[in-house]
């Protein structure tokens, strides 16, 4: 084969750009710390959510110093509990399913963001360490009232955080 | 010399009246569906942007499913198989074998499409019981009528038929020449291998889960299996998309460049990795999803990276090729040459630009490709605006612009307006930068896609240095734009075909690559060696996630129900 | 039409494609940047983020 040493040389660079890409996503993972949301939260069925142990009652519960649990139930077109209030300088972890359609679940302006699927648990973890409010936006499309579908979260101080759920 | 030459003085359709018919009507049938679906477009920038709301915003989910399947299904697909029917009955010299078989797919392609977009158009209509406002995406257990399904499943039959055209020409034509397969013959073959792995994933979903289900054959499907059997699809079907641009680019950028293609050899390699690394990606689409294990993901990502090789390749090849053009024209320099390069004729600025977006539409799609940094754009505006880069320009720029070429060699009229031309491809390229850049923008700051108001009661959208009312103007210009582009392109076809038909010839044959075939190994052509390898990669990177799917949730799901659509909305509003 | 503005034949020896490599320069020093600026600057500026 004929390969002109321009070409060869755009080859490696290119072979350098890829190595470099995937160099950066394994450093945000083992440095920085992101984990991908993935099967570690199970399934459950999407058709009798209100016998289920977790998802009969959504809403948030405090499982350790710092340490929150949030179960949230996205139906068309809302999610519960709205709003989701937990307090600063925490661990929280969400624990989301679909009682209907594929949903989505998004943190508007952080990288809070998980799909939601109905016979799926999407479990992701996060830190809040600022008191702040965020919109909830669903960005699957799951029906007619999709644009609709919003919630809300709230971060509070840690000193008036009353610790009740919802 | 080789049999990419084909005898400049004879027209393709007076060398090949038949085929030319049938490559006329499927060009046809791709510009019904790109003027349905831009008209869909504009309707949809500037409901989404809240200036004109003049449908209800409930119909606008049954117009963005009419925008996504006319353009990204009927619209592409009809466009490739035309062209590539010219190109491998002009590269192996012959006609089709049976004309009667040739009409009998597109036929079948047609019908496809009709009862796809009947089940659609249902939509718009609430006393019809007919709806399929799932968007092209199709995903349970949102419910479209069967007639949806089944169309596309007849759609994609049909391009099963014509792929088989293709081979058997080739097989007859290699039962009677030696050597090398000529390289247009190539790039169909390799793209339609491609296609049929990929198809399998969307067969299954559609043959065997989601049309039984909308018959009430069976009354549940797993929602997370058959989204990832699409994906399956719906990552390979964008190459699809891409390999009639690539084809073009390779093949026939270099000659209205005035040049010749860098070279065959590459060409040939790219294409061949398209085959291998095409299907085994599709989890990229999945990073978000809860049931896939973290490693699948990872391991969807490094092939993904590496699949941005052939795309890299071809910049370099086919940059190269236009400025052979340029140098030949007598360009100097290091970039100075890109003066001498045709930039009056529109066929050549307008694949040039779609080249040029395809770079910027590349880099966001290498962001999209990064595992973790998906949870910053996944499902927001950036998405589209990623892909009206590339499919969306790259693809569709091209096959105008090849349009404009390809006119006097299909038709025997010259195209009606050159300067006319020449203003719809810019505009396009002026309209898609300013509604591109907004919609990635919009996506870094969260703006949602598929959403008819993304205007929300508790909170508002921060977008830093701009404002949102800034990017929604630009979204909407843009859109407006495009679509008078649109208008222009057709209407300037719609003229020349009723100008009288011109004497004599042009001169359309392609000139050979400076570095021929003869370069290139033997084993490139060795097709059954790279499916081989294909289905291999397909089996390492998709078995264990489909069997750990299936072993938690079930071939039919851990329980789901149907939501047709037209139901679910009636439930809601009583 | 394609005669009158071939000035001249350049064969692939010696063609020098010196004007694609400046361009490929310039697009791989583009990407490199806008990459490190996307990941490093929006996006792990923009926590919270999923850690686990
Ligand atoms: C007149 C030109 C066009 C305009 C104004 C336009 C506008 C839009 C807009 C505003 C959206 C976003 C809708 C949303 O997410 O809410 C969209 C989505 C989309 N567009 Fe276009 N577009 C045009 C041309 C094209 C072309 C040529 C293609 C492909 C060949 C294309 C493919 C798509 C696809 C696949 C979607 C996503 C559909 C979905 O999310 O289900 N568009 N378009
Ligand atoms: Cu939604
Ligand atoms: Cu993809």
């Amino acid at each position: 084969m004929n390969v002109h040493t321009y070409e060869k040389i755009w080859l490696v660079a290119s072979l350098f750009l890829i190595v470099g890409f995937i160099a950066t996503v394994v450093y945000g993972a083992a440095g920085a710390g992101i984990a991908m949301v993935d099967a570690s939260g199970g399934t459950v069925d999407s058709t009798s959510l209100s016998e289920n142990e977790r998802f009969g009652e959504p809403g948030v519960e405090r499982v350790g110093d710092g340490e929150y649990e949030v179960t949230v139930v996205a139906r068309q077109f809302m999610y519960q509990p709205d709003p989701i209030r937990v307090p600063a300088d925490s661990r929280v972890t969400f624990y989301v399913t679909s009682a209907d359609v594929i949903h989505g679940f998004q943190v508007v302006g952080t990288n809070v963001n998980t799909m939601v699927i109905p016979g799926q648990v999407a479990k992701i973890t996060v830190d809040f360490d600022e008191p702040a409010e965020y919109g909830i936006i669903c960005n699957e499309y799951c029906g007619q009232g999709h644009h609709d579908m919003e919630g809300k979260l709230v971060v509070v101080p840690e000193d008036e955080y009353g610790g009740d759920d919802a | 010399m080789t049999s990419e030459e084909l005898p400049g003085e004879e027209l393709f359709l007076d060398r090949f009246p038949d085929e030319a018919q049938v490559v006329r009507a499927s060009l046809w049938s791709a510009f019904v569906a790109l003027g349905i679906g831009a008209l869909a477009g504009i309707v949809q920038a500037l409901h989404r942007v809240g200036y004109v709301r003049f449908i209800d915003s409930a119909d606008y989910y049954t117009v963005l499913t009419l925008h996504g399947v006319l353009l990204v299904i009927s619209f592409t697909i009809f466009f490739l198989v035309g062209l590539f029917t010219w190109a491998v009955t002009r590269s192996l010299d012959r006609p089709v074998e049976n004309i009667r078989f040739t009409w009998a797919w597109y036929l079948t392609m047609v019908a496809g499409t009709v009862l796809a977009g009947v089940a659609i158009l249902g939509g718009f209509v609430d006393s019809i019981p007919i709806s399929a406002d799932v968007l092209f995406t199709f995903y349970a257990p949102l419910q479209a009528h069967p007639l949806f399904y089944a169309g596309l499943a007849v759609f994609i039959i049909g391009t099963w038929l014509a792929g088989f055209d293709w081979f058997r020409s080739w097989w007859i034509w290699r039962s009677e020449n030696d050597g090398r397969i000529p390289l247009q013959t190539f790039m169909v073959l390799t793209s339609m291998l491609m296609w049929y792995i990929a198809t399998i994933g969307v067969a299954i979903s559609v043959v065997f889960f989601l049309l039984p289900w909308s018959l009430g054959i069976i009354d549940q499907v797993n929602p997370l299996l058959t989204r990832t059997l699409f994906w399956y699809f719906g990552h390979p079907v964008v190459y699809f998309w891409l390999m009639p641009a690539y084809l073009l680019w390779y093949t026939v950028l270099p000659s209205i460049s005035g040049g010749r293609l860098f070279s065959d050899p590459l060409a040939r390699v790219v294409f061949v990795l398209f085959l291998i690394l095409s299907t085994p990606v599709g989890i990229h689409h999945q990073y978000l999803d809860p049931g896939i294990a973290e490693g699948f993901k990872f391991i969807a990502m490094t092939n993904t990276m590496f699949l941005l090789l052939p795309s890299l390749l071809t910049a370099f090849t086919v940059v190269a090729s236009m400025e052979h053009g340029a140098r030949q024209r007598g360009g100097e320099g290091y970039l100075s040459w890109l003066g001498a390069l045709p930039w009056r004729d529109p066929a050549f600025t307008g694949m040039a630009l779609a080249g040029l977006m395809f770079a910027a539409g590349g880099f966001s799609g290498m962001v999209n490709a990064g595992m973790n940094i998906n949870y910053l754009i996944h499902n927001t505006l950036w998405v589209p605006g990623h892909f009206h880069l590339t499919v969306g320009t790259a693809v569709a720029l091209t096959f105008m612009a090849a349009t404009y070429w390809l006119l006097p060699q299909l038709t025997r009229r010259r195209l009606y307006s050159r300067t006319i031309g020449l203003f719809q491809v810019v505009m396009w390229f002026v309209g898609m930068v300013l509604m591109s850049n907004a919609m990635h923008r919009a996506g870094l700051v969260g703006i949602p896609r598929r959403t008819a108001e993304p205007q929300y009661d508790g909170f508002a959208f921060d977008a830093g240095l701009s404002s949102v009312a800034e990017l929604d103007a630009q979204v909407a210009i843009g859109g407006t734009l495009l679509f008078v582009s649109v208008v222009l392109f057709l209407g300037n076809l719609i003229i020349s075909l009723l100008e009288d038909p011109m004497e004599g010839t042009v001169d359309r044959s392609l000139p050979p690559a400076l570095s021929g075939p003869e370069d290139s190994p033997e084993v490139l052509d060795n097709l059954s060696l790279w499916v081989a390898i294909a289905l291999l990669l397909v089996l390492l990177a998709y078995s264990l996630p489909i069997g750990a799917i299936v072993a938690d949730g079930g071939l039919f799901g851990p329980g789901t129900e149907s939501y047709p659509v037209v139901l679910s909305w009636l439930e809601v509003v009583t | 039409m394609a005669t009158d503005r071939e000035l001249k034949e350049i064969g692939h020896d010696e063609f020098d494609p010196v004007g694609t490599l400046t361009l490929i320069t310039v697009y791989f020093l583009i990407l490199v940047g806008m990459w490190v600026l996307t990941y490093f600057v929006e996006f792990l500026g923009n926590g919270p983020t999923v850690v686990g």
